[in-house]
């Protein structure tokens, strides 16, 4: 059995990713698609609904 | 004829039987009455030629793809798709849906890339909620998939991890819903789907719940899947033992016209109810029609109509005869795309010559 003090860590550790997650999952995906994509696109043309 | 790797060994035949030999020579002799049995066995299990069962996920796929259950929308939206690149693939959706009497207006925007092992998908509407998905595939038979929701509240939370084997005439399938590293808490999933015969596959779908400590609960479902030979039809069935059965029956009638059925039986101690849709959808040219039928007294259509490759127009009804209510749906949906025509890899017209 992990200590008290192990457990509140682990909890954290599962807090910050899941906050990190959170805001870094859209733009991850942003990002690997814009530096894979062949041609690459020009960011306006990928924020913008009307460009 | 390949020659005996060594020149004082008296010949055995030919060189793969040698080297069957000397492989299964490593393996300590305790072990070879097994490992001959099992290559025995798999060798067997090959020459029947089963097929594979398919996912138990996707065992209800094609009746759930023909009835509009999934698709139905209301109110008014619309779908602006920007295919950024075809190879890998690359697009970003940005959807607005708005006016329905069910769920407030929302914004929201997605992002897709996926190549041949990678897929990630995000979604993130106006209220800064995301859902994510995350498929990756390590050989053509393993394939690890995440799924998230993320709430902007704190208990809103949900991530799904999965993996999927699937064999050559069976399916395997494991998922973990909400895991707790710490106590073990969380909803496990397990599924098998085997092919008995070129047409039948019975599988085991088993849940296990656990809460906390020493709060735990397991229930399992019981499968089949009758598929018709020319691959024309499908039947499926599962059974919970707590009293809920649902079936399904879907028929390819032609090319363009698919017909499915679809009955749900609950014979609960508590809760008797049964539900039965029968659903039909075309396939034209430039547009999908999908109609259905249930037996609580609705009756709804869906119609995708495209207008130019780019540009489709979808109309929704609903009408509840039981309850005197009804539905209406109306959608657009603008695929642009900043790409070429050769880009795309599309072929160029005929008889337009091409410099």
């Amino acid at each position: 059995m992990p200590s008290e003090e192990t457990k509140e860590r682990v909890v954290r550790a599962i807090d910050f990713g899941r906050t990190v997650l959170h805001y870094g999952w859209i733009p991850f995906i942003i990002y690997v698609g814009y530096t894979r994509s062949n041609p690459q696109p020009s960011l306006i043309k990928l924020i913008s609904p009307l460009a | 004829m390949v020659a005996p790797p060594h020149e004082s060994s008296v010949s055995l035949g030919p060189y793969t039987e040698t080297s069957s030999l000397s492989k299964s020579s490593t393996l300590s002799p305790t072990f070879s009455p097994f490992v001959n049995a099992y290559s025995r066995l798999s060798s067997w299990r090959a020459a029947l030629g089963l097929p594979n069962p398919g996912s138990v996920e996707n065992l209800q796929k094609e009746v759930k793809t023909t009835h509009l259950t999934n698709f139905i929308f209301d109110g008014a939206r619309a779908d602006l798709m920007k295919g950024l690149s075809m190879d890998p693939a690359f697009q970003v959706t940005h959807s607005f849906q708005l006016a329905s009497q069910s769920a407030p207006p929302t914004y929201s925007f997605g992002a897709l890339f996926a190549n041949a092992k990678v897929l990630l998908q995000g979604n993130v509407d106006h209220e800064g909620n995301v859902s994510g998905r995350f498929q990756q595939s390590w050989s053509a038979s393993n394939t690890s998939k995440m799924q998230a929701q993320l709430g902007m509240q704190p208990g809103h939370t949900m991530i799904q991890l999965e993996h999927d084997y699937s064999g050559q005439d069976y399916t395997l399938n494991a998922k973990a819903i909400n895991p707790s590293p710490l106590d073990g808490s969380g909803i496990y999933v397990g599924s098998y789907l085997q092919s008995i015969s070129k047409n039948l596959a019975l599988g085991v779908e088993t849940l296990y719940q656990r809460a906390a400590l020493d709060q735990a609960e397991m229930s399992s479902s019981y499968l089949a899947k009758l598929t018709g030979s020319n691959g024309k039809w499908i039947a499926t069935a599962q059974f919970q033992p707590i009293g809920v059965l649902q079936a399904t029956y879907w028929h390819k009638l032609s090319e363009k016209v698919e017909a499915a059925a679809d009955l749900q039986v609950i014979a609960a101690p508590m809760r008797r109810d049964a539900i039965a849709t029968i659903g039909t959808k075309y396939d034209l040219r430039m547009s999908t029609f999908r109609a259905q039928l249930d037996s609580t007294g609705k009756v709804s259509a869906l119609l995708e109509q495209r207008f130019a490759p780019s540009f489709a127009f979808t109309v929704a009804g609903e009408i509840d005869h039981f309850k005197n209510s009804a539905k209406v749906g109306v959608g657009v949906m603008i695929e642009s795309t900043s790409l070429t025509p050769e880009e795309m890899g599309m072929v160029p017209p005929p008889g337009q010559p091409h410099f």
